[in-house]
């Protein structure tokens, strides 16, 4: 593996924005309604320069207002899933490991759950937040009982997660069997993960989380890479681990709340991208972080542009296509790639 | 002690042998004639037993049976897929009357395996609506009365073809779920009624009875009225109207045309289908309609 450098984290950046660049115009051109694509590209332009004219009003809500934020969120909650899946994997130093393995994902459906027995739709505000508050209540129990003599070990931490998740799953399936036949339609919905109901709100409230979230983790990228080189090194060489472990599960854990509150669960990215990028661009977290971010948004924009025009006008749900295309292509990197003994 | 005893077997007396009728799926049932205990496993058997004119002999009902107010009183035997087999077994009745369109056939074999008599119906459209009518009339001794509710439907129904005959058949986008967003296709009661109404189904087409349609699609096909089917009349409404109004690209939402209307009336298979039919035809066509 080559030496990380600020050049090379640049360059490689830059290219992987490039592809990102491409995919969001890629997704805005398809649909189940046909619009050039020259025709859909100007359109975004125009809207975006401030300018009108191209396009009729159908047209121009279709890109605008449907596939535009609809790539825009699923690139955000692709960023902030892989993210997250980084670090969870630094953390526990699993590589089994993903956003939802500590139960914050159960948390935010149990949320979700009692808004909608309560009556709240999907479409209010009251839903995402009652995810997250899920989420957070969540976070708060697991990291409680994951401390060991005040200290946050890895295993403890894991298993906190795994049984609070386990409970969380028993209270939702309780949940489900006492539903409705609507309810329960709407409840499956969400546990799928959807972007068919993306908008600007929607990416107003979660941006400041991941980018906040982000940012934070990316300047400790040198010290995560220092704690997964073994403890005692990191401290000798000035880490304070326990603090940074709970930051980094506090932000990781952020991240996937606000992700899950808007979209529900989408699966696989969290665990498949951040290992796909360790395989091709080495496990360094300075390079690691960002490229696990932009590539998982790519992903995540192409797998739901991908879900919803497969079989048009059906929309399959997006995390069958991130399983069913990512496992395959993570099997072919395996074997094609030597792999690297990170964890 | 005689008097006691000829009271006791009474009912057993002016019971005949039970009859033999064949359902609505090919079933051959014996029912002690005429059954003076009858349940009811769906809401729209409930509706159409009431309306036969029975009262007395309805012994218990699903949950989800709420029409009329009288159904709300009276035993619940459970839901379409949960039975309550013990209260059945408790109420002992003679005739057990179930839908094909929800309660299960592992159901029906169970209540048959316990000696209860099962009658299912499965009416698949209008006309069906109208069968089911006529064979429960048989089947809980009320022809007359079936004959007369058959009789009035049809001429309700004739008026309204009368009167929207011949006019420009608006688009029509009937909403029944939120999240996915949902409509109803062919072969459902509310797609047919849509049909008759006057108006023309954007998702008639739809290779399924409830299919899921993308705002995209529903864009595109630029329905001219929007009607939400809901069970919720109260606090939903506002909030899906503000959902509806960022689309001003639909003609529906531009000019205004979005209706609730209530789910009981236009997709279960009983005598208020029609009252769902009329309700929809003053939509669609308000200016045939006024009084």
């Amino acid at each position: 593996m080559k030496i990380v450098t600020l050049k090379r984290v640049t360059l490689i950046s830059i290219f992987l924005s490039l592809l990102l660049v491409a995919v969001i115009l890629l997704s805005i051109t398809v649909g189940s309604v046909k619009v050039g694509p020259a025709r859909s590209i100007t359109i975004l332009l125009q809207s975006i320069l401030g300018l009108k004219g191209e396009g009729t009003e159908t047209e121009r809500a279709i890109i605008l207002s449907l596939r535009f934020p609809r790539a825009i969120l699923a690139g955000l909650v692709g960023a902030g899933l892989s993210v997250s899946g980084v670090i969870f994997q630094a953390l526990l130093k699993n590589p089994l490991a993903d956003p939802y393995i500590l139960g914050v994902s159960s948390g935010a459906a149990v949320g979700a759950i009692v808004a909608i027995l309560m009556g709240l739709s999907t479409l209010s505000f009251g839903l995402p937040l009652a995810s997250f508050i899920g989420s957070l209540l969540t976070i708060a129990v697991v990291f409680y009982f994951g401390r060991q003599d005040g200290k946050i070990h890895p295993n403890t931490l894991l298993l906190a997660g795994v049984i609070t998740g386990s409970f969380l799953s028993a209270l939702i399936m309780f949940f489900l069997s006492v539903s409705q036949k609507e309810e329960l339609h709407t409840i499956i919905f969400w546990l799928m993960g959807d972007f068919s109901f993306s908008n600007y709100q929607a990416i107003r409230v979660i941006f400041p989380y991941i980018l906040l979230s982000f940012l934070f983790l990316y300047s400790r990228a040198r010290q995560l890479n220092l704690i997964l080189s073994g403890e005692e090194n990191a401290l000798q060489l000035g880490v304070d681990v326990e603090n940074l472990r709970l930051i980094s599960y506090l932000f990781a854990s952020m991240i996937t709340a606000a992700s899950v509150s808007v979209c529900g669960l989408i699966g696989f990215v969290g665990l498949i991208v951040p290992h796909s990028v360790r395989l091709i661009f080495g496990p360094d977290h300075r390079l690691l972080i960002p490229c696990s971010a932009l590539v998982g948004a790519s992903f995540l924009i192409a797998s739901d542009t991908f879900a919803r025009t497969l079989l048009a006008p059906i929309e399959l749900p997006v995390g069958v296509i991130t399983a069913a295309f990512g496992g395959p292509f993570f099997i072919y990197l395996l074997r094609t790639r030597k792999v690297v003994k990170t964890l | 002690m005689i008097l006691s005893l000829l009271v006791s077997l009474w009912p057993s007396l002016s019971q005949s042998a039970p009859l033999k009728f064949v359902d609505e799926v090919g079933r051959k049932v014996a029912v002690p004639f005429p059954p003076r205990k009858i349940v009811s496993l769906a809401p729209n058997i409930t509706e159409i037993l009431f309306k036969l004119g029975l009262d007395r002999e309805i012994a218990g009902v699903s949950i989800h049976c709420n029409f009329p107010e009288k159904a709300r009183r009276k035993i619940q035997v459970g839901s379409y897929i949960n039975l309550d087999f013990e209260k059945i077994t408790f109420l002992k009745p003679d005739l057990i009357i179930a839908t094909g369109a929800g309660n299960t056939r592992d159901m029906v074999g169970r209540l048959e395996k316990l000696g209860f008599p099962t009658y299912v119906i499965f009416p698949k459209d209008f006309d069906g609506i109208l069968q089911s009518i006529d064979h429960l009339g048989k089947v809980v001794d009320r022809e007359k009365e079936a004959a007369a509710i058959i009789q009035e439907i049809k001429r309700r129904r004739e008026r309204v073809i009368e009167r929207t005959q011949g006019l420009p058949r608006p688009k029509v986008f009937l909403q029944i779920g939120e999240a996915p967003i949902v409509t109803v296709g062919k072969g459902s009661f509310a797609d047919s009624l849509i049909d008759l109404a006057g108006g023309e189904n954007i998702a008639r087409d739809e290779k399924k009875m409830y299919p899921r349609l993308g705002m995209e699609e529903i864009v595109k096909r630029s329905p001219e009225v929007i009607l939400i089917s809901s069970m919720n009349p109260k606090g939903d409404y506002r909030r899906l109207l503000q959902e509806w109004s960022r689309w001003k690209v639909i003609p529906a939402v531009r000019n205004d045309r979005i209706h609730l209307i209530d789910s009981d009336l236009i997709d279960r298979p009983a005598p208020r289908i029609i009252d769902g039919l009329e309700e929809m035809a003053k939509i669609l066509h308000p200016e045939q309609f006024k009084k």
